[in-house]
């Protein structure tokens, strides 16, 4: 149960795409700001700023599909109606990757990862489908994701790769004294 | 957008203002995250639900609701919570906590839960360890975990819960991971939907003192076969299951508590009774 892309696309209609792109961005919104909470708390004030900034950039990539929308009614679908290609829409950051000692760097990293699992959903119901209007939207979603890799790249760029003792804590939760 | 969906409440009203204190990457905030999205899929006012949790990490749970709340007693959260769905049926009422709270310190009263079929939902956010005292092993840790605390393991067999709940007579018993939010919520939904007596296990990594469960999200997977209404064939495939079946197990169509006896018309009753002058 990864984040492997599987074949879904013949089951989207033009809403059902633009409901998965707007709530992949809105969940991870919501991800970042939870996860920029979670460092502020154990003190991490470096990382929980930059989850700051990437929920608020996610924030604007969700008024962007909202306005690709225009009036498009778009259906409302339970959290399980969802046809993801992991277990979860591909922007939201596996907790599983989170330490309270994470640097910027494995911050970023994580959130790239995302982004080009992204690229991969959009890209796969874009390889796959039939309908010229579905396949051309999923393109366009591919292609703004693409972008944000880009954006990411050149942020990650900016910070230096984590020491080898990054999660050295003088003063670790130990089990015993 | 219609007039009905635009009233509609999401996930976040149900989320309180407190932050939780959980450590980052603690699978408890995606059982969080999921519990709000089950009661605002089922359109459950948050006035008419009643989060009820005993002590430890995930215990905490119920200050991070924007509902009714109790932080009850080490392990007494479903004797707390069985009083409560008497006391007042109307309610949703939901009860959760951690493993060691549920199945050493309450594991009584979870046999006496799940036997009084009383219809609540009992969410058990099972990490295999005391996290908030720091790395104990607690009843589901695996025999053979080395720890500096558990030198050369425990030596002893770990407890399985849904083998319990099913023998125990819980009317719905289900297996949910908690880096499958989707997955989790749908499960909560059903469980809290179902009547009587409801046990779900979410296997929710301790990052913190079990990095090695940061790897669960690679061993879960969906349940070979449906859920099933038989006990017997429920109990069968239980007993043979690995610990990493997803899913709901079983199904039961027992009588909840209440259903057959009006208690409360009694009770209320024998109450003015005393109080007549």
């Amino acid at each position: 149960m990864n984040k492997a892309v599987e074949n879904y696309s013949q089951h989207f209609t033009l809403a059902e795409l633009i409901v998965h792109a707007l709530v992949i961005e809105l969940e991870a919104v919501q991800s970042y700001k939870d996860l920029k909470e979670q460092m502020e708390e154990c003190g991490n004030s470096e990382v929980a700023g930059l989850f700051e900034e990437m929920s608020k950039l996610e924030a604007g990539h969700a008024e962007k599909i909202r306005e690709k929308a225009g009036f498009l009614e778009l259906p409302e679908l339970a959290p399980w109606e969802f046809r993801w290609a992991g277990l979860e829409p591909p922007e939201n950051i596996d907790l599983a990757g989170v330490h309270y000692l994470m640097t910027p760097y494995q911050a970023l990293a994580l959130a790239l990862e995302n982004e080009q699992s992204a690229v991969a959903f959009f890209d796969a119901i874009a390889h796959d489908c039939t309908d010229r209007h579905i396949r051309s939207m999923a393109q366009e979603f591919a292609d703004d994701e693409r972008q944000h890799v880009a954006w990411l790249k050149e942020w990650l760029a900016k910070y230096p790769a984590p020491d080898a003792d990054w999660d050295h804590d003088p003063d670790p939760p130990v089990a015993i004294d | 957008m219609s007039a009905l969906a635009a009233c509609k409440l999401k996930a976040s009203d149900y989320k309180s203002g407190t932050r939780p204190v959980w450590c980052p990457g603690c699978g408890d905030y995606h059982v969080l995250l999921s519990l709000t999205k089950s009661v605002a899929e089922l359109g459950l006012p948050p006035e008419q639900i009643a989060v009820v949790a005993g002590i430890g990490c995930s215990s905490r749970i119920p200050a991070y609701l924007n509902c009714y709340g109790f932080h009850g007693v080490h392990g007494r959260a479903l004797p707390l919570a069985t009083g409560l769905k008497v006391a007042r049926p109307d309610l949703t009422v939901i009860c959760a906590g951690g493993d060691g709270d549920g199945f050493s310190i309450g594991g009584n009263h979870l046999l006496h839960a799940c036997r009084r079929n009383v219809d609540i939902t009992y969410v058990v956010m099972d990490n295999e360890i005391y996290g908030m005292t720091k790395g104990q092993p607690s009843p589901t840790t695996a025999q053979d975990w080395d720890s500096e605390l558990t030198p050369g393991g425990t030596g002893v067999s770990p407890f399985h819960p849904l083998v319990i709940a099913l023998a125990s007579g819980a009317n719905f018993v289900a297996r949910a991971f908690s880096g499958d939010p989707s997955g989790t919520t749908k499960i909560l939904v059903d469980a809290i939907s179902h009547p009587g007596f409801s046990f779900v296990q979410v296997l929710s990594p301790c990052v913190t003192y079990r990095p090695d469960q940061r790897e669960w999200k690679t061993m879960v997977h969906p349940p070979p076969v449906a859920f099933t209404t038989d006990a017997a064939q429920a109990a069968r495939r239980v007993m043979t299951d690995d610990g990493f079946n997803i899913g709901v197990l079983y199904k039961g169509s027992r009588d909840r508590y209440g259903q057959t006896v009006d208690c409360n018309a009694r009770y209320e009753r024998d109450l003015d009774e005393e109080f007549l002058v």
